[in-house]
């Protein structure tokens, strides 16, 4: 990465989890300027999900330690530096049973939601603003159980978005959305990154997908294997470390990040996993 | 007759406490319906018996000793479950069982006047001392400013903790406030209707409210209605018919529960056809 002129919105230093002898993330050395969208890539199991919840401070790291905006994240700073980052977990299921309308969901992104009753948190135009960037305008008084899992998912980002905040993790955005509500999706979270100089992480399975929209890479499966900036080609050498030597290689775009000249990359589908999950 | 009903004194004085415990009760079990707390609230309330035979064997204060006994579970509760290889439905079967089997010991030993044994099972709202009212009122008050502060962060939590954590929103605290506050009402909720019949006060008013209700607002407001009206008619009903207060009370809370899901399943069934 290139030298930080402004202090960087995330920053890992020799980051490690689990016991010593069976790390699931190994020395992890991360550093994030603002307005840096960096895409995440690796097999299941690699602990990409693990090192997003670190960074958010849902689990403390073994080892090393993490700066949010040039800040150590610890008991004292966790409130003050977390109320700048949003995270959007991976979707699940049943936790949907709740009435809640739309409109309401996407408040609970905003730290005023969480008042006192008497506390009236109005705030309609940021709430107003989330719904028209993610497209759900027309279903902000709808209950959120009686919508279709894309729409659903586009209600959770609405929610990680209101807030503005200067960082967003997001883990799997993609799973509930077709091809064009994908495409989508990396669009608003690119420009998002250029307006507002928001830095994003995005965990995600299809390298090829994001390719066009991240500005970085990297891959992950326990340590950091590869870091591609875009437009950079990521070693075969990597791939097999990362997937094992069973790996089916499907050609792509070669201006996607990842792929050689003669195109290779792997088939997430299809990939065998070595001993390394 | 309703006349009659309000002119007998043991009604009259009943009708207060009983009232209170409807408000706490019901806008409690919102959040215990939420939450999934249901079993939580039978293994505490059963816990609570444990507490009631010390306060005997050492005559100590009932309310506040059973008050204390239930906070104490609820949080032990709480800080177990959200660790793993200790499931919470398993622990609280176990506290519960044991709790209970401690309480039955410690009051078999007890001089058979001091106990009340049927009435903390099954609920003597009709048999409040001033002392009685004193505690109840103290516990209204605490669980209610409670909610009043955090109704709002326990209703997301229901929905996502795992986001408002990511915010660095206390939410650990959060859970055990809940569980104490769940505890305690818990404990008001032994004096109407007993310890087998409390999770009916805590379960069935937000329960019956949950189909109709948009939002925590409306089902907080509806579960607040079923919750008044059941109390009110319930204890009318046992005057009348001199039956049991609790029981009756808890009765036609499952009526009010049955005819809102048939509703419910009418009105449904009716807009369904019509948009085909």
């Amino acid at each position: 990465m290139t030298a930080a002129i402004t202090t960087p919105a995330i920053r890992l230093n020799h980051l490690s989890f689990g016991r010593p002898q069976a790390r699931i993330l190994e020395n992890i050395n991360l550093q994030l300027e603002a307005g840096h969208f960096l895409g995440i890539v690796g097999p299941n199991g690699a602990g990409k999900s693990t090192l997003l919840h670190i960074i958010c401070g849902l689990i403390e790291p073994d080892d090393g330690h993490i700066d949010l905006f040039g800040e150590c994240l610890s008991r004292g700073s966790r409130k003050r530096l977390l109320s700048q980052l949003r995270f959007l977990p991976q979707r699940q299921e049943g936790m949907s049973g709740m009435p809640l309308r739309v409109r309401h969901v996407v408040a609970m992104g905003l730290d005023s939601a969480y008042g006192p009753l008497w506390q009236r948190a109005p705030h309609r135009n940021l709430i107003d603003q989330a719904l028209e960037r993610t497209g759900i305008m027309a279903y902000a008084d709808t209950d959120f159980r009686a919508l279709s899992g894309g729409q659903q998912q586009r209600v959770r980002l609405a929610r990680a978005l209101v807030a503005m905040p200067r960082i967003l993790l997001l883990d799997e955005p993609a799973a509930a959305l077709d091809a064009p509500a994908q495409a989508k999706l990396y669009k608003l979270l690119r420009q998002l990154c250029d307006e507002l100089d928001m830095s994003i992480v995005m965990v995600e399975h299809d390298i090829a997908a994001i390719s066009d929209y991240v500005d970085s890479v990297a891959c992950l499966n326990r340590s950091i294997h590869h870091h591609a900036l875009r437009g950079e080609t990521i070693p075969e050498q990597v791939w097999h470390d990362m997937y094992g030597n069973h790996m089916h290689i499907v050609a792509h775009d070669a201006a996607c990040i990842g792929c050689s000249s003669h195109g290779d990359g792997p088939h997430n589908n299809e990939t065998h996993y070595g001993q390394n999950t | 007759m309703m006349h009659e009903f309000l002119a007998s004194v043991v009604m009259r004085e009943a009708l207060g406490p009983a009232t209170l415990i409807a408000v706490v009760a019901s806008s409690i079990s919102v959040m215990v319906l939420a939450h999934r707390l249901a079993f939580l609230t039978v293994g505490v309330s059963h816990a609570t018996l444990a507490g009631l035979g010390f306060a005997v064997v050492f005559s100590l204060p009932l309310l506040p000793s059973a008050a204390l006994t239930a906070i104490a579970v609820a949080l032990m509760l709480g800080v177990v479950s959200p660790k793993r290889g200790m499931n919470e439905d398993a622990a609280t079967g176990v506290l519960f069982a044991g709790a209970m089997a401690l309480g039955i010991v410690l009051l078999s030993g007890a001089n058979r006047h001091e106990v009340d044994l049927f009435g903390l099972l099954f609920g003597n709202i009709l048999m409040t001392s001033s002392e009685d009212r004193f505690w109840l009122v103290c516990g209204s008050v605490l669980a209610m400013t409670s909610l009043i502060w955090l109704a709002k962060p326990w209703w997301g939590m229901a929905f996502d903790a795992v986001s408002m954590r990511a915010m660095g929103l206390p939410v650990r605290r959060y859970r055990l406030l809940l569980y104490a506050v769940v505890g305690l009402t818990v404990v008001m909720c032994v004096k109407l209707a007993g310890i087998v019949l409390t999770a009916g006060l805590l379960v069935l008013p937000a329960a019956s409210a949950w189909l109709w209700g948009r939002g925590l607002f409306s089902i907080w407001l509806i579960s607040l209605f079923v919750s008044l009206i059941g109390t009110w008619v319930g204890l009318y009903v046992s005057y009348m018919l001199d039956w049991p207060s609790g029981a009756t009370v808890v009765l036609l809370l499952c009526a009010i529960f049955i005819v809102s899901r048939i509703t419910h399943r009418l009105v449904h069934h009716r807009e369904a056809r019509r948009h085909h």
